[in-house]
């Protein structure tokens, strides 16, 4: 078992380089012939919200953090793209051996609970999930302050 | 050597199990001199058992108590004192035998000095924070013994009272010696009568490590302070997180209104709303706050994005280069390989 001296590291970057990342991807979306439709506004409403969660996980660190990495695989897979993500030192599978050890009968249904949230939950033992769960929710947070101000800024005067 | 490192006034107990040596404390105060003339009848035996059991922690926690018994046995039983007579032995057995304990290992006999309790040391490889917390414990016990002794009045054959239900549900109070040199591994001291076996001391290693990082959610989350309990709080957790994700879906289903009320090229408008409404005052990226004022709104096609350049390079100016071409530029001098 590794020592439990290590500080738990969830720095999260600036909101400018959320913003970025989320204009980055808005004005990709704008670029599509069948963005402004009026119709289909519902397609819009998703596709502005994957392109939200996309650009959050990107601007997060990108494949340095499990959920990240989780949810751009499943993004990638919706759009049926080839995702080639760097290798990393331990496999994440190997995690799953210790499933056994994880059952705590009070904790284990919130923490399945959690799972479910949190993208890529599924193969993450407790300890690391509580880390992830912290980091996306500092990340999710800055989203939502970039969205809030962005809306604020075009909304008519 | 042996009386050296006998300091009964320095025993003290913890709270919630070790009746046993609660009591003994107790008589201790009371008949002092006793235990030393008693105790030093049974050293020869108690060498040889520990002697005998020095390799292998866990007999030994197992064969001391065993000893205890017997002693009790052997001095008889006297109602009115209940335990006196042996108490006193065992006391001064214990103390013996956590001293003779602690001599081949040599760290541990500056523990035992400060000795406040008579645990038996499980081994373990691996490594826990303990020097601090031992330290904050000693007074905490110092204290609680005196109150605790006579309610504690019970049989003395309580090696495994109270063991599941205070293990799982409370916090553990593991203590280890600090970084032996020689040794690899810290000595884990384990609670009386909480099992020292491999996989219990990883449970509760692997819980603590839960609770902290819970402790660390909860400063995150706002309003979780309030509530206790892990359960409460992985509640809040939960619907915090729930609270953000539709957030962020009701702010694009807005943001999805208000772009189809806009025309085309709306990214300057963008910009603008991302200039003015968040504080940037990050001094680390000068290039893109002094060429916001250069970006006139009429200019609806072209945009000079090659400020906006996260590895921070001088900003140049080309208002003719187009949209898309720049655009484009800046997808492939990303790092990211994944494009959306």
């Amino acid at each position: 078992m590794a020592s439990a001296d290590k500080p738990i590291n969830t720095d999260v970057p600036e909101k400018d380089v959320f913003t970025l990342h989320f204009l980055q991807s808005l004005s990709n979306l704008r670029r599509q012939n069948t963005f402004n439709s009026p119709e289909k506004t519902n397609d819009r409403v998703k596709k502005i919200k994957k392109a939200a969660y996309v650009s959050m996980a990107r601007a997060a660190g990108g494949t340095n953090r499990l959920w990240s990495r989780a949810l751009l695989r499943r993004a990638a897979k919706e759009n049926s793209k080839v995702v080639r993500f760097p290798r990393r030192k331990k496999r994440v599978t190997c995690l799953r051996r210790r499933r056994s050890n994880r059952r705590d009968p009070v904790e284990e249904e919130e923490a399945e609970r959690l799972r479910n949230l949190v993208p890529g939950g599924g193969g993450m033992e407790t300890s690391k999930l509580m880390e992830e769960t912290a980091h996306y929710i500092k990340c999710l947070s800055m989203q939502v302050k970039v969205m809030q101000c962005l809306v604020d800024g075009l909304a008519p005067k | 050597m042996l009386e050296g490192l006998v300091s009964p006034e320095n025993l003290s107990l913890s709270s919630m199990d070790m009746n046993v040596l609660e009591r003994l404390k107790w008589l201790q105060q009371q008949q002092q001199q006793q235990v030393v003339s008693q105790s030093s009848d049974n050293s020869p035996e108690l060498l040889q058992i520990l002697q005998f059991h020095e390799s292998n922690n866990d007999e030994l926690l197992q064969s001391t108590f065993s000893h205890f018994q017997m002693l009790g046995s052997c001095f008889g039983p006297s109602p009115n004192m209940g335990f006196g007579p042996s108490h006193e032995a065992m006391d001064g057995c214990i103390s013996r035998t956590s001293s003779f304990q602690m001599v081949p290992v040599d760290t541990m006999g500056v523990m035992l000095k400060n000795s406040e309790e008579n645990r038996t040391i499980s081994s373990k490889n691996k490594r826990k924070s303990e020097v601090k917390r031992r330290e904050e414990e000693k007074t905490e016990k110092k204290i609680k013994v005196e109150a605790e002794t006579e309610s504690n009045m019970k049989g003395k054959s309580s090696m495994s009272n109270n063991t599941e239900a205070s293990s799982d549900t409370s916090k553990e109070t593991s203590k280890g010696a600090s970084e032996i040199q020689k040794l690899d591994y810290i000595h884990v001291r384990s609670r009386r009568g909480q099992a020292t076996d491999r996989h219990s001391l990883a449970e509760r290693a692997r819980r603590e490590k839960i609770s902290k990082k819970m402790k660390y959610l909860q400063d995150i989350v706002p309003g979780c302070k309030k509530v206790t309990g892990q359960a409460g709080m992985l509640d809040e957790i939960i619907n915090y997180v729930q609270s953000l994700q539709t957030q962020v879906e009701f702010l694009s289903m807005k943001l999805a209104v208000l772009d189809s009320e806009l025309e085309l090229a709306v990214e300057d408008l963008y910009l603008q709303a991302y200039f003015t409404n968040l504080p940037v005052v990050n001094a680390s990226k000068p290039s893109i706050m002094v060429d916001v004022p250069l970006f006139p709104l009429d200019q609806q096609g072209s945009l000079d994005l090659s400020v906006i350049n996260l590895s921070q390079t001088t900003s140049t100016e080309a208002p003719s280069a187009s949209w898309e071409t720049q655009s484009r530029s800046l997808f492939n001098t990303s790092s990211l390989g994944f494009h959306y």
